[in-house]
């Protein structure tokens, strides 16, 4: 146990209705730049707000089946000493109706399955972040996307150990596509000193 | 005679957002429901005149609640105040019979312009 005085880490149901608020917001504004890159409509979720273990990263994702093959991404951001992860988790069998929508041209081989994740994870973590951002007055400055893995089990992409804080909180996304087979999990997760100044920000608001 | 309006949102913050954003001079009731099923029962109850309808809920959505107050006939003037901003979704929600659409967040300035535009608010 930590004996030191620290700041406790803690979501109230305001604050949690909040979150999923900004999120709510955040989201539409992603969903309607993916729409409009696809000529699709995005149906859009409730999203889910938790405050959770590192370690339990498993567990908090609600939408993801064991068994899927999925390729994955992520994506640092930082701003106003708030820092995170965004992490697109895409199911592997969305990519043959993606390439289509997407006019891809020649071959789906994994190197054109990595090129579209790519131009799907920049867009909607783009928007999502700079949606949550604009709404509470930071400016998140983003890090080089990165894959996590391709043709993976989720549990594999989601190895304990990868990250250096304890407490997360954790917001899941999940955007699926009107008559199309596309879907994907959208994890934003902040670090713990974050959540503390994101709480007081989220405090204000609630006043 | 005050009019009544309906805040259906499932987000507590999201309503009082919307509470915020009326205009004060309007001569208002404000009622409140937390997802669809209880915005009908407010709208039935003569609680929701003018009508601020969140999509995303559970239970029932905004578009359940559109679909409802079409076939029963009720009366009620809907407004769509929604995060779902694609194209597609505005377009469907006008075709259920919702006269206006606000894009979330919502402020004041929005909430007024629009109650003027389509003659909601009296004397607005």
């Amino acid at each position: 146990m930590n004996t030191q005085t620290q700041p406790v880490v803690d979501l109230n149901e305001d604050q949690r209705d909040c979150y999923q608020e900004l999120t709510n917001v955040a989201m539409g504004q992603a969903a309607d730049r993916l729409a409009r890159l696809l000529d699709a409509y995005v149906v859009l979720p409730i999203p889910k707000v938790n405050l959770i273990e590192a370690n339990d990263l498993r567990m908090a994702i609600q939408e993801v089946e064991d068994e899927s093959a999925m390729s994955a991404v992520c994506q640092g951001f930082i701003g106003s000493g708030i820092a995170g992860e965004a992490l697109l988790l895409f199911n592997d069998t969305s990519f043959h109706d993606l390439s289509t929508l997407m006019n891809y041209p020649g071959e789906l081989d994994r190197f054109a399955e990595m090129e579209l994740l790519m131009d799907v994870s920049s867009l909607l973590i783009g928007a999502c972040i700079q949606g949550i951002g604009e709404q509470l007055e930071i400016h998140f400055n983003q890090g080089h996307p990165v894959i996590l893995g391709q043709h993976c089990k989720v549990e594999d992409l989601l190895k304990p150990g990868n990250h250096q804080w304890t407490k997360t909180l954790a917001i899941e996304i999940h955007y699926t596509l009107e008559h199309v087979n596309i879907d994907c999990d959208l994890l934003l997760l902040f670090t713990e000193d974050s959540v503390i100044k994101l709480n007081d920000k989220i405090n204000y608001l609630l006043d | 005679m005050a009019t009544n309006i309906l805040i259906c949102d499932d987000s507590s913050f999201a309503r009082k957002q919307m509470a915020r954003a009326i205009p004060p001079e309007w001569d208002v009731e404000v009622h409140f429901a937390a997802d669809g099923i209880e915005g009908l029962e407010a709208i039935r109850a003569g609680k929701g005149e003018v009508v601020f309808l969140d999509l995303t809920m559970p239970n029932l959505d905004g578009y359940g609640v559109l679909e409802t107050i079409r076939r029963d006939d009720l009366p009620a003037m809907v407004i769509v105040v929604s995060g779902d901003i694609q194209p597609d979704a505005q377009e469907r929600v006008k075709a259920l019979g919702a006269m206006a659409f606000i894009k979330k967040p919502i402020d004041a300035d929005k909430a007024r312009a629009i109650l003027s535009e389509y003659g909601i608010m009296a004397g607005g």
